[in-house]
């Protein structure tokens, strides 16, 4: 991975940033400040995984305009099995991911502060006290969790009809439905934050570095923790 | 199912399905006279043998009760429900009701059905099912208001009546009609039938059952089983609900929340395309510091 290396690391011959990334995060390493160590990555990209399985099975079985990508699998009855396991691979990551990444989610007093639709002008005028996530990302990260549970829970009276009451399956079936809605709002929301929009973002979820001005713009306060008095390499 | 060339009224999870409504057909209807039943079971045995289900394991007897079994399942599609109901107004009454799929106008099976084609209707009012689209996801269940439908595991696919439907197309009597040694079950054009039902609960009341009426709930647009009842006002006695409709969730699931689901996926979509032209990117102006290393 030499071709990784970064100049401010092979320059004293220390470990690249992405040898880095293996295993720590939220330090620096030459010109870059290691975000998501690896195993962040793996869980974020294992719940991606499960939840697109989840929903490319399930949004043929919600309308048959999305019937074509029941060929992707085989079939409607293929999806209607599949879709049932892949849910459950989804909760079971998204647990994973709650237990690893809550603590870093916790609201606090600075979140009050942010308004979604100040920040989506992208004004650059940010709350120099952000940190590692914005309250927004929080959110997001919440909201998931609790859509999961709302997935999880309805979608196991929709598996087996039988075991469970006409008023529950009936009011499982508005609540999967409400939460894929909110699902695939979201995702989409994501996705275009993590990407176009917010360039030098999806390196985080791949490589697990971001550059120190992408740091300074979008996470001030974690920039200055990160990177602290120190400025040489690492902290 | 056994589509014998009748054409196709209603087809599930079609969008813009439907027969071309060329072929006019009237529309069957099984009547059933639960005053004259005397309840033997013919009709079982008979729908067990033409449609080559596999014998039932009964179980009523031991439950003290003469039902063949606690509701129908996957391989027993007809069922003579035996109640003994209790009322200061009449004392004990030991009532039997021939029980199967309704084959509702409307019906809320179909109307919940994600597979496409998976439940018909056809254009002479037979409801019914294509084993080969169904994928066994059980939400008929759900959308029934009669608890008809029956999943099966071991084929993953739903089972029900089919109101014979491949006798009827090719100009028979289910068999269940075909059985009936009493006359209690008759087969036909549904308004002719519905004429039987009215002059029958007339000749009830004249014996003395006031409350006599014939059961073709309009919640669900009327029934193809027109039930001719002692105690009309007391359908729930013969295990039958009073006032029946599709589940109103299926209805909001299919008709509000498919739509505002659309819109929001797509409002989604269009939404972060017209944000990105219209904010562009949020990137750090000045990237020179990036090689310092200095705040």
């Amino acid at each position: 991975m030499s071709e990784l290396r970064m100049p401010g690391a092979s320059a004293i011959g220390g470990p690249t940033a992405i040898q880095v990334a293996r295993d720590r995060e939220d330090v620096l390493v030459g010109n870059e400040i290691i975000r998501h160590r690896l195993s962040t990555r793996v869980v974020h990209w294992t719940v991606a995984v499960f939840f697109f399985g989840a929903l490319l099975t399930g949004m043929p079985i919600w309308s048959p305009v999305f019937g074509w990508m029941a060929f992707l699998f085989g079939g409607l009855s293929v999806c209607r099995w599949l879709h049932a396991w892949l849910g459950v691979a989804f909760a079971a990551a998204l647990v994973l991911m709650f237990v690893l990444w809550a603590k870093d989610m916790l609201f606090d007093k600075n979140d009050k502060r942010f308004n979604v639709f100040e920040y989506l002008k992208f004004s650059d005028k940010e709350d120099p006290n952000v940190g590692k996530y914005n309250a927004g990302q929080k959110f997001f990260f919440w909201a998931a969790v609790v859509g999961g549970v709302a997935l999880l829970l309805s979608g196991i009276v929709l598996w087996w009809p039988a075991l469970f009451s006409q008023g529950l399956r009936s009011a499982s079936i508005l609540l999967h439905d409400l939460a894929f809605i909110a699902f695939f709002v979201a995702i989409v929301g994501h996705i275009y934050l993590g990407t176009a929009a917010e360039p030098g973002t999806f390196q985080s979820m791949t490589r697990g570095t971001v550059t120190k001005s992408w740091a300074r713009l979008h996470h001030p306060r974690w920039y200055r923790e990160v990177t602290g008095g120190a400025k040489g390499d690492r902290s | 199912m056994a589509l014998q060339g009748l054409e196709i009224r209603r087809s599930s999870a079609s969008l813009r399905g439907g027969g071309t409504g060329l072929r006019k057909l009237p529309t069957v209807a099984k009547y059933i006279d639960t005053s004259t039943c005397i309840g033997c079971k013919a009709c079982e045995v008979a729908c067990q043998e033409w449609n080559d289900l596999p014998n039932a394991q009964t179980s009523g007897p031991s439950q003290g009760t003469y039902q063949t079994l606690p509701t129908m399942t996957a391989n027993f599609w007809n069922l003579i429900k035996f109640r003994e109901v209790e009322s200061q107004e009449h004392g004990l009454q030991w009532l039997m009701r021939k029980d199967q799929c309704m084959h509702c106008d409307e019906p809320g099976c179909l109307e919940a059905c994600p597979a496409p084609g998976a439940i018909v209707q056809y254009v002479n009012g037979i409801v019914d099912v294509d084993p080969e689209k169904c994928i066994g996801c059980g939400l008929c269940e759900t959308g029934c208001p009669f608890d008809v439908p029956r999943y099966a595991q071991s084929t993953n696919k739903m089972a029900k009546c089919t109101l014979c439907v491949d006798r009827v197309s090719v100009g028979l009597e289910p068999a269940c009609i075909k059985a009936c040694p009493t006359g209690c079950l008759q087969f036909g054009d549904k308004t002719a039938l519905v004429e039987a039902a009215k002059h029958r609960v007339e000749q009830l009341h004249a014996d003395g059952f006031a409350q006599a009426a014939y059961y073709d709930p309009q919640g669900v647009g009327g029934t193809g089983v027109i039930t001719v009842l002692k105690h009309g006002d007391h359908p729930e006695w013969y295990g039958l609900p009073k006032d029946p409709t599709v589940p109103t969730t299926v209805s909001v699931w299919k008709r509000v929340l498919h739509p505002i689901g659309f819109v929001a996926m797509a409002a989604a979509v269009f939404g972060a395309i017209g944000h990105f032209m219209a904010y562009g990117p949020k990137k750090p102006k000045d990237t020179s510091k990036d090689t310092g290393g200095e705040v």
